[in-house]
């Protein structure tokens, strides 16, 4: 919890995979994920005690990232930002669980049903984030898949850069889900292990995990908080290749890739760090390679890569923006986090893959993230000193 | 929120009333609510009314084939005929849609037909729950399956929110127009009804009926179609409360921008309680007419905005007179805009 912990998390090498107790697991290949511990206390202060039952495991990650970010950038609350703009893959899908057991099971009126059902919505969900700070403003969600959090930071981006926001709270999130689990069960692409291995030859899936990731983005002229780093570069693409796999050779990805340094201004040679999208599955973990190669061509064995995901697990709506946190991290702390669990890379890996955490000197570095529908999105995040 | 260079070329929907922006336009000028029927549910009797209003069944000529339209359930279907509708309209053949083109797409519930299926299978055994279905579960899953159909690699983008979440969508269409990222945006919001969505809509009123459909718009910074002068909002609320409190405000702020006669297309379901803020915050203008297409499709979610405007662009091409939409949504923001000719 935190960008604290989870940078000595990081630089332990550590992996944050337990067995998941939030659902019945008894029945699936996988039983593991990267759980998050959230505190027992209460979170939402202006929410009344009986409406906080209705409150996502997802939001309260997402207010404990919200609040972590307004602090860091000296602020007590949300006076003057202009938007907010959240990735979700799954929104409160836990909600909508127990909408449709209560309904199936009965045939008559429930009580509280009318709760979960306005509850189960991610707009509702994020005006009780709203409340908690009494802001009034546009809440756009963006729900691209596990290019959702990249998605709605490059979108935040995108408001201030085009001038129709000056401060906008970008993010993402999402909490494990007994549907989405299953779901990834079914396609069989959890591993089996629970032991996620991006670019290992033998890797056999990914594993799930939950969270949530914040940016405050301001514009330079409004500026009042100490500047951690900059989005300075944003691309989506669509790949049609498949509804759940991507095109082998990652055609898209390089779009993206080419498209957000260009943005930035800057070649590949110039990428000090990229957070790949890594989840460890055969298919992705491939064209991921694929493009990396095709994209920065005679760079590529000096760029290092690694996917964090392995980790703390695949975070769906959250992994893009989580992982722009840990790239601005990377940035400020000059470090860069490993692709843990890798016994012999595979044969696609011509980048400098690296397999521990390790200090280094990098101005710019870039996060990738592709999702279910051939949503490809790239950010470039820079230094603050470059 | 400035859309004023923006004109909508295009139109297409999908709704109770049936497979076309024309239908839809028709029964809603006559104004006379659809007839709705009991929403069935499955394998039990339900002990309270629930009625929905369906989307008719697909005329042949509006059937599409395509590898990736096989699974995909109403939703994909609705939104890729109106997509389809909507770029025909704009005189483009839909074999062959224009280059550069970007998808923007809205809805609130989403793929409920297949989550609910889903869901169901994995509570009975989700061992042998389907994996060809999870993925028609995704929230994204409409908008990949539209731009699988169009060719379009681009830029792609699903929101999730109320049904007026398209104000922003169009916000942001505007600025990939004006800066290069795509040439043209279909701007494109669906619904699809099921058990569950209709009995939820009776938890928050006894005689909501659910519906559903899809309305798209092709927008551009060329060519003819009415212009979105005028985007008033976002007044943010919190509460149900703050929302009625909020609406005189909205109308206020709209009608200083209107010169000369003009329709409301309003947001009203024929349900007095849930009505009745919006109808006294937009009472005592003259308004050449008043159109009302909740109360005659049914509360299709987050497709409902998107049919407004549909709506709203037909009837400005037919009157050339300015047409307002009054837009105040459920739980986060109102806003209402102007379409000129």
């Amino acid at each position: 919890m935190g960008r604290l912990a989870n940078e000595q998390s990081l630089a332990a090498d550590r992996t944050a995979f337990k067995p998941v107790e939030l659902f019945d697991t008894s029945q699936l290949i996988a039983k593991t994920a990267g759980v998050v511990d959230l505190p027992t206390e209460n979170l939402f202060h202006r929410i009344p005690l009986h409406k906080q039952t209705y409150i996502d495991r997802g939001t309260r990650m997402l207010l404990i990232a919200i609040r972590e970010a307004l602090a860091q950038a000296g602020r007590q609350n949300m006076e003057g930002i202009d938007a907010i703009v959240i990735g979700s893959s799954a929104g409160a899908m836990p909600l909508g669980e127990a909408y449709f057991e209560h309904a199936h099971q009965d045939a008559g009126r429930v009580p509280s049903q009318l709760s979960r059902a306005e509850h189960y919505q991610p707009q509702r969900q994020m005006t009780s984030v709203a409340t908690e700070f009494d802001w009034r403003g546009p809440i756009i969600i963006v729900s691209n898949a596990c290019a959702s959090g990249a998605n709605a930071i490059g979108w935040g981006a995108d408001m201030i850069r085009s001038g129709r926001a000056k401060r906008v709270l970008a993010g993402g999130y999402d909490a494990l889900a007994r549907l989405v689990f299953a779901g990834f069960d079914t396609l069989h692409a959890l591993a089996p292990s629970g032991i996620p291995r991006p670019f290992d030859a033998q890797r056999d899936g990914l594993a799930l995990g939950e969270g949530a990731g914040v940016m405050l983005l301001e514009a330079e002229d409004v500026r009042q908080s100490p500047v951690l780093g900059y989005v300075s570069g944003y691309s989506t693409a669509t790949d049609l290749h498949h509804l759940t796999q991507p095109d082998p050779a990652g055609k898209a990805a390089i779009r993206t890739m080419t498209a957000a340094c260009a943005q930035s201004g800057i070649t590949p040679a110039q990428i000090g760090y990229i957070n790949s999208h890594g989840t460890g599955t055969p298919f992705n973990d491939a064209a991921e390679a694929a493009a990396i190669a095709a994209w920065a061509g005679d760079a590529v064995a000096g760029i290092p890569v690694s996917s964090t995901k392995s980790a703390m697990g695949h975070l769906l709506g959250g992994a893009g923006a989580v992982e722009a946190v840990i790239c601005l991290m990377a940035l400020q702390g000059q470090w860069l986090p490993a692709s843990l669990n890798v016994r012999e890379p595979d044969p696609a890996v011509r980048f400098d893959l690296v397999r521990h955490f390790r200090r280094a000197s990098l101005d710019y570095a870039l996060t990738n993230s592709f999702g279910f529908g051939g949503t490809n999105a790239t950010l470039v995040l820079q230094r603050r000193s470059a | 929120m400035n859309a004023s260079n923006i004109r909508i070329r295009g139109v297409g929907a999908v709704s109770s009333a049936g497979w076309s922006a024309a239908a839809t336009h028709q029964a809603v000028l006559a104004g006379t609510p659809l007839p709705s029927s009991p929403c069935a549910r499955p394998g039990d009797v339900r002990s309270w009314p629930c009625e929905s209003r369906f989307a008719p069944a697909s005329p042949p000529e509006k059937i599409t084939r395509h590898p990736r339209l096989r699974r995909s359930s109403a939703i994909t279907r609705y939104s890729v005929a109106a997509a389809l509708e909507a770029l025909a309209d704009a005189g483009y053949d839909p074999a062959a849609p224009p280059p550069g083109l970007g998808i923007l797409y809205i809805m609130m519930n989403g793929c409920v037909n297949y989550t609910g299926r889903f869901y169901h299978e994995v509570l009975e055994n989700p061992a042998q729950a389907s994996p060809l279905i999870f993925p028609e579960t995704v929230f994204n899953a409409p908008a990949s399956h539209v731009a699988s159909f169009l060719g379009v690699d681009g830029a792609v983008s699903t929101l999730v929110g109320s049904p007026n979440s398209i104000m922003e969508a169009l916000d942001t269409a505007a600025y990939w127009i004006s800066s290069g990222i795509v040439e043209e945006c279909l701007l494109i919001a669906g619904e699809e009804c099921d058990w569950l969505s209709a009995e939820a809509l009776t938890y928050y009123h006894p005689k909501l009926i659910a519906s559903e459909g899809a309305g798209a718009l092709l927008l551009s910074a060329s060519g003819n179609g009415p212009r979105v002068s005028e985007i008033i909002g976002p007044l943010a609320y919190l509460s149900w409360q703050e929302r009625c409190e909020l609406l005189p405000e909205l109308a206020a702020q709209t009608l200083a921008r209107l010169q000369g006669p003009a329709t409301l297309i309003n947001d009203r379901t024929g349900i007095t309680k849930l009505d009745h803020a919006e109808a006294a915050a937009w009472a005592g203008q003259p308004w050449t007419s008043v159109l009302s297409p909740k109360y005659v499709l049914g509360e299709s979610m987050g497709a409902s905005t998107a049919l407004q405007l549909v709506l709203g662009t037909l009837t400005v091409r037919q009157t050339q007179q300015p047409v307002v939409l009054s837009i105040p949504g459920a739980n986060t923001a109102a806003y209402a805009c102007v379409l000129t000719p």
